[in-house]
């Protein structure tokens, strides 16, 4: 159980505390409500090279890293689909200069050209070594478009393209600011080994004077419903033929987020899993299966994946993969499977709580989701997953018309 | 309010450590157990002397290693998996040039039995041909992705060219040694290698009838013979370049071979490589990203295995600003070499190397990884004092001196690929 306390300071910084009195660190976290989805269709990628200029000085501090240092401290960030997370690890007796590193950007950058001119460079070559100079690096460039035909998630946190990224101005960049980096549109939240009147003091002192601004209302266009099956193929230099086939399923404050999360494992977790089973070890069509569930915060997928063995048509490697996706939907999971993808979940969960780090961003993540009050209730929603469930989420998921496959063949 | 005045801040306080108990168990078999846990979460860590290097053979240690629950005639390797899998465990492969091995993880209430399920398995190993077959599939596949990354052709020249293709620890493998590996291999090597006494590491808050079991278990294994084994290295020196059409990035590694953790210009080196490339705010990320733009990511690295150490520079950058970069890279060792390291930026490194520490003791799983550190080094047990005593009192003329003494160009092999 992760315990935490809530204050909302008068600009509308919502604040939220999570005490651990086993540790000398403490993390300093602050997430902000815009992400990919809130850009403009022809300025792509802007969300996440926004985030690296906020490490670019601000109003008041020309430099964020060096005194962040200077405390024992470290810190990094992230841009998805969704939101944009910063945080700061420092021993906790030096707390008060992540308060004050924070808050200063909040407050406003320092617009520096220089810096916008360097993030730009290390962004484009972001995007080459992560996205176009590895193998398989572009399927999500290629995937989203092809399942999202309205919605903003039809693009990648990158960005469509380069160009995109070489065009953006310093005046894209203060609009930006004013528009999302707002108090009402951020959480705040802090853990270590503290008292929580010295965590209100602290954010009083160093947030509280920051003008409101305006709260960002959000709204995009809504994806309508697949109806019709979707299929691309692609040849690139990659050594082995793959296929990609995503699925829509709800969003991930929706309960079947849950049942989803588990037919995933089901399919792709760990060597006893369907897909390891029947496509790898029995029917030697495949040597990478895998399947997860994205989560985004406005439409799920689910994803299915493999890399074919040499010699195996995609045509027989597709079949193979429906057999299994159908079988679900047909025929009564077996309590152990179900029991035993449950476990899986328990072990994983205690793991991942170990580290303060984590439990923080977690509650920045559930309280922006507007889950916070459910934080804690992760474990049963899961335990309340049937085999019934599983069998309805999977015959009404795994069909053709809600299907977007992507076909990736070897470059001959 | 004035904005532009940080806020005071002290340095981090020594680093309390917590060790884990020594409890001998049976034929020579040490067990190290971290109790104190908050949690439920437990991992069982088994180690041999099985890395790559005891290897005759390319790739045998590893697949060993992999295959450690693959299971029998009589028992498949399905069955293992799925029962392991039922407790919530997750079992995973341990390997480098020197140790191989498996971890365990699961919660305190199933570890009994996950432990069971890979004891049962370890009994009647015996690596089985489809068991092999399906393993090689997997690992080519990998492999071939791998293969395409400049990044990977780059580490593989590197290790090749920094040790001496060779030598045990210069190893690399290639496509056809996939093809030549056999189920009598694993199996020769595993009775040679995993009868003798493992070392084990234990994080959770177990009760003492699993000790007990853990100890049985240990009747079967020989007393472990240090293992003899010393190798002499032959670096290469100045440029190797590896071409890959059309790669939108190069991948650069630079380095050499360096001490091992016992010797007395260790730390003070370890300092002078944070602030050539250990830290966010390091001079090579300052220069080559943060300035030039000419890459994602730099840094630099010292790695210490058990017989050799080495120093190392990474990165990838856009292909045409790929002479560049290196010329940077080098520039900066020039400037370590020339230049004493002002006040300002010694002390902010000297604190952020203190925050580190603090960081990486975090947890009952971080302190396990330390007291490994300490373990397989054969450090004593004052390292990690020493090394914060040596870190307040390093200065700037020491680090100067200890460039000028390392950051040799001519003493470095210099690798591009793409």
């Amino acid at each position: 159980m992760i315990a935490f306390e809530q204050f909302t300071l008068d600009n509308g910084l919502k604040v939220i505390f999570h005490q651990d009195k086993t540790t000398p660190m403490a993390v300093v976290n602050v997430i902000y409500d815009v992400g990919a989805r809130d850009e403009n269709e022809n300025k792509t990628g802007f969300a996440h090279l926004f985030e690296h200029l906020m490490f670019g000085g601000s109003k008041n501090i020309p430099n964020f890293d060096a005194p962040l240092q200077l405390a024992g401290g470290e810190c990094n960030a992230f841009t998805n689909n969704d939101i944009t997370n910063y945080y700061d690890q420092l021993p906790v007796q030096n707390i008060e200069t992540a308060f004050w590193l924070e808050s200063d950007r909040m407050l406003e950058l320092a617009f520096t050209p220089k810096s916008l001119e360097v993030q730009r460079n290390v962004v484009i070559e972001e995007f080459k070594q992560r996205y176009l100079n590895q193998p398989y690096g572009d399927v999500w460039l290629e995937l989203r478009p092809l399942i999202y035909k309205e919605h903003p998630y039809k693009w990648a946190t990158i960005g469509k393209e380069i160009s995109h990224i070489e065009n953006a101005t310093m005046e894209d960049v203060k609009s930006f600011f004013y528009k999302h980096y707002a108090p009402p549109n951020a959480t705040l939240v802090v853990g270590g080994n503290l008292e929580l009147d010295r965590v209100k003091e602290l954010a009083e002192k160093w947030f509280g004077s920051i003008p409101s601004r305006e709260k960002y209302d959000r709204s995009l266009p809504v994806e309508p419903e697949q109806k019709e099956r979707r299929e691309k193929t692609i040849e690139r230099d990659v050594p082995a033929n793959a296929i990609y086939i995503a699925f829509r399923m709800a969003e991930r404050t929706d309960n079947e987020f849950y049942t989803g999360d588990l037919v995933s494992d089901i399919l792709g977790r760990g060597k006893s899993s369907r897909f390891y089973e029947k496509l790898i070890t029995e029917k030697k069509m495949f040597s990478q299966v895998a399947s997860y569930v994205t989560g985004g915060w406005e439409d799920g997928l689910i994803i299915v994946m493999g890399h074919l063995l040499e010699g195996i048509s995609m045509e027989d490697a597709e079949i193979a993969m429906w057999e299994e996706l159908q079988d679900l939907g047909k025929n009564d999971l077996p309590e152990r499977e179900l029991t035993k993808v449950k476990n899986k979940f328990k072990t994983s969960k205690v793991f991942s709580e170990q580290p303060l780090l984590n439990r923080v961003m977690n509650i920045a993540l559930f309280d922006r989701i507007q889950m916070l009050d459910e934080l804690n209730d992760e474990l049963s929603k899961y335990d309340a997953v049937t085999s019934t469930s599983i069998k309805e989420f999977s015959s009404k998921t795994f069909v053709h018309e809600n299907s977007s496959t992507l076909k990736i063949l070897v470059k001959k | 309010m004035n904005r532009t005045v940080a806020p005071s801040y002290s340095q981090a306080q020594d680093l309390k450590l917590v060790l884990p108990e020594k409890i001998m168990l049976n034929h020579g078999v040490a067990l190290y157990w971290l109790k104190d846990v908050p949690d439920a979460s437990v991992k069982l860590e088994i180690s041999w002397d099985a890395g790559s290097k005891y290897q005759d053979k390319h790739l045998v240690a590893s697949f060993t290693s992999k295959m450690l629950l693959s299971g029998s005639e009589n028992l498949s390797a399905k069955a293992i998996s799925e029962e392991i899998d039922f407790y919530g465990g997750y079992a995973q492969q341990e390997m480098d040039k020197d140790h191989a091995g498996i971890s365990l993880y699961g919660l305190a209430e199933n570890i009994e039995a996950i432990f069971e399920v890979f004891e049962k398995a370890f009994a009647l190993v015996s690596f089985p041909d489809s068991e092999l077959q399906k393993e090689l599939d997997i690992s080519l596949n990998k492999f071939r992705v791998e293969s395409q990354k400049v990044k990977t052709l780059c580490r593989r020249a590197f290790v090749k060219g920094l040790y001496g293709e060779n030598t045990k620890y210069g190893q690399v493998a290639s496509e056809e040694d996939f093809k030549k590996l056999q189920s009598a291999d694993l199996l020769n090597y595993f009775n040679d290698k995993y009868k003798f006494a493992p070392v084990i590491f234990l994080t959770g808050n177990v009760p003492d009838q699993f000790i007990d079991k853990l100890r049985l278990w240990t009747n079967h294994f020989k007393p472990i013979e240090q293992p003899h084994f010393s190798q002499d290295f032959s670096q290469t020196k100045g440029r190797v370049e590896i071409p890959k059409e059309g790669a939108l990035q190069s991948a650069i590694r630079i380095g050499r071979l360096m001490f091992k953790k016992d010797h007395p210009d260790y730390y003070k080196f370890q300092l002078l490589n944070t602030i050539l490339g250990g830290y966010f705010g390091s001079r090579l990320m300052t220069n080559i990203r943060e300035e030039k733009g000419y890459t994602y990511g730099i840094g630099s690295g010292m790695a210490v295995l058990q017989d050799v150490g080495y120093f190392f520079v990474s990165t990838e950058v856009g292909s045409s600003v790929k002479e560049d970069a290196i010329k940077e890279v080098f520039h900066e060792f020039d400037r370590l070499k020339n230049e004493l390291i002002s006040a300002d930026e010694l002390v902010k490194v000297k604190n952020y190397m203190l925050g580190e520490f603090l960081r990486q003791a975090d947890g009952p799983l971080h302190m396990m990884e330390i007291f490994k550190n300490i373990y397989f080094n054969r450090l004593p047990p004052t390292y990690y004092s020493d090394f914060i005593k040596a870190i307040h009192s390093a200065t700037a003329e020491e680090l100067m001196t200890l460039a000028n003494k390392y950051l040799v160009r001519d003493a470095m092999v210099e690798v591009t690929a793409g």
